[in-house]
């Protein structure tokens, strides 16, 4: 399976089973919708925009659709407000009303979302990653941060921390950088996104993570600052049932 | 006196038959007032629900947000790292 790298969203694709242009092309185009970075995006345009109602675009009210569900289930820890005030925004088909003032971050999603769109292209089996958060069509193995590996058979897979970017997941409940004990929390999910979602969340609970996980039977691996390495119930039990 | 009589008669034979065109022009009604009102289709015979996804599918879609993936020992070496980015 040959393997190719290339870089989009500020971090580094590998994708392998589709072709590079392919998957330069997806995340170009959530890139260019989404980005913080573009003033030109819909995104930017939208959180300039003085209107409390506003027409989006399709991919935009798809993509803000999944950020509400997410911030539902995870009680506001991943949040499209960053501020705990996600319930205040409203999404009727593509039409977006928010209090006026009231900036968006999608990335909470995004990348993850352009990660399971480009992997849906994938004809037969490979796998699409950016940044390390992972999407696969047919079993591939995995490096984890601080050491050994994982098959993923099906889903994806993603890792949330401060190793490569310090402090900067925000806590919406706070409203500051997270001061989790944990440095590196690695979730498998049904799709790159519930992994995603799942490790930002697991993270951002610090001691509870675990538990968090287990509960909802999501398999989870967390690194401690220490260097110490816990795993979930499920993580734990998938490993020993082969 | 004989005449009177039978005219009278006539009278009230032709109310009696007035007052039963009648009743049964009510009933006939009446019937199929309520016949439509309880067969006709189109008639909402309870409290309307707004067209859209069964209740179940969309929780099927939100689970899928909250669901584990399926993992399992590597067996060669990784093509790929996860990590933070």
């Amino acid at each position: 399976m040959t393997v190719h790298r290339l870089e989009a969203m500020g971090c580094e694709i590998v994708a392998a089973g589709i072709d590079p242009e392919t998957v330069a092309r997806v995340f170009e185009e959530w890139e260019d919708e989404f980005s913080l970075f573009r003033p030109g995006s819909e995104l930017c345009r939208v959180n300039r925009s003085p209107a409390e109602v506003l027409a989006v675009s399709p991919l935009f009210a798809r993509a803000l659709d999944v950020a509400l569900d997410v911030a539902e289930d995870t009680n506001g820890l991943v949040d499209p407000t960053l501020c705990g005030r996600w319930r205040e925004v409203r999404l009727v088909g593509r039409l977006l009303s928010r209090p006026a003032g009231l900036a968006l971050d999608l990335n909470g999603v995004v990348k993850s979302l352009a990660v399971d769109a480009a992997a849906e292209l994938i004809e037969g089996e490979g796998f699409v990653s950016a940044g390390g958060d992972i999407a696969v069509r047919g079993p591939v193995d995995v490096a984890l941060p601080g050491g050994g590996a994982i098959r993923v058979v099906a889903g994806g897979l993603a890792t949330s921390g401060t190793a490569s970017r310090g402090r900067h997941l925000v806590d919406p409940r706070t409203g500051e950088p997270s001061d989790s004990l944990w440095e590196q929390v690695t979730a498998s999910g049904s799709s790159c996104l519930a992994a995603d979602v799942a490790a930002k969340a697991a993270f951002l609970l610090g001691p509870d993570g675990p538990a968090w996980l287990d509960e909802r039977e999501i398999p989870g691996r967390f690194v401690a600052l220490a260097g110490d390495v816990v795993e979930s119930r499920l993580w734990t039990g998938a490993l020993a049932c082969i | 006196m004989a005449a009177d009589s039978r005219i009278e008669r006539a009278r009230a034979r032709a109310r009696s038959a007035k007052a039963l065109i009648g009743a049964s022009t009510l009933l006939v009604f009446g019937v199929a007032f309520v016949g439509a009102k309880v067969h006709a289709p189109g008639h909402a015979k309870g409290k309307t629900s707004p067209l859209g996804a069964p209740k179940s599918f969309e929780r099927a879609v939100k689970r899928s947000i909250a669901q584990g993936g399926v993992i399992a020992p590597a067996v060669q070496p990784p093509p790929v790292a996860s990590a933070t980015s």
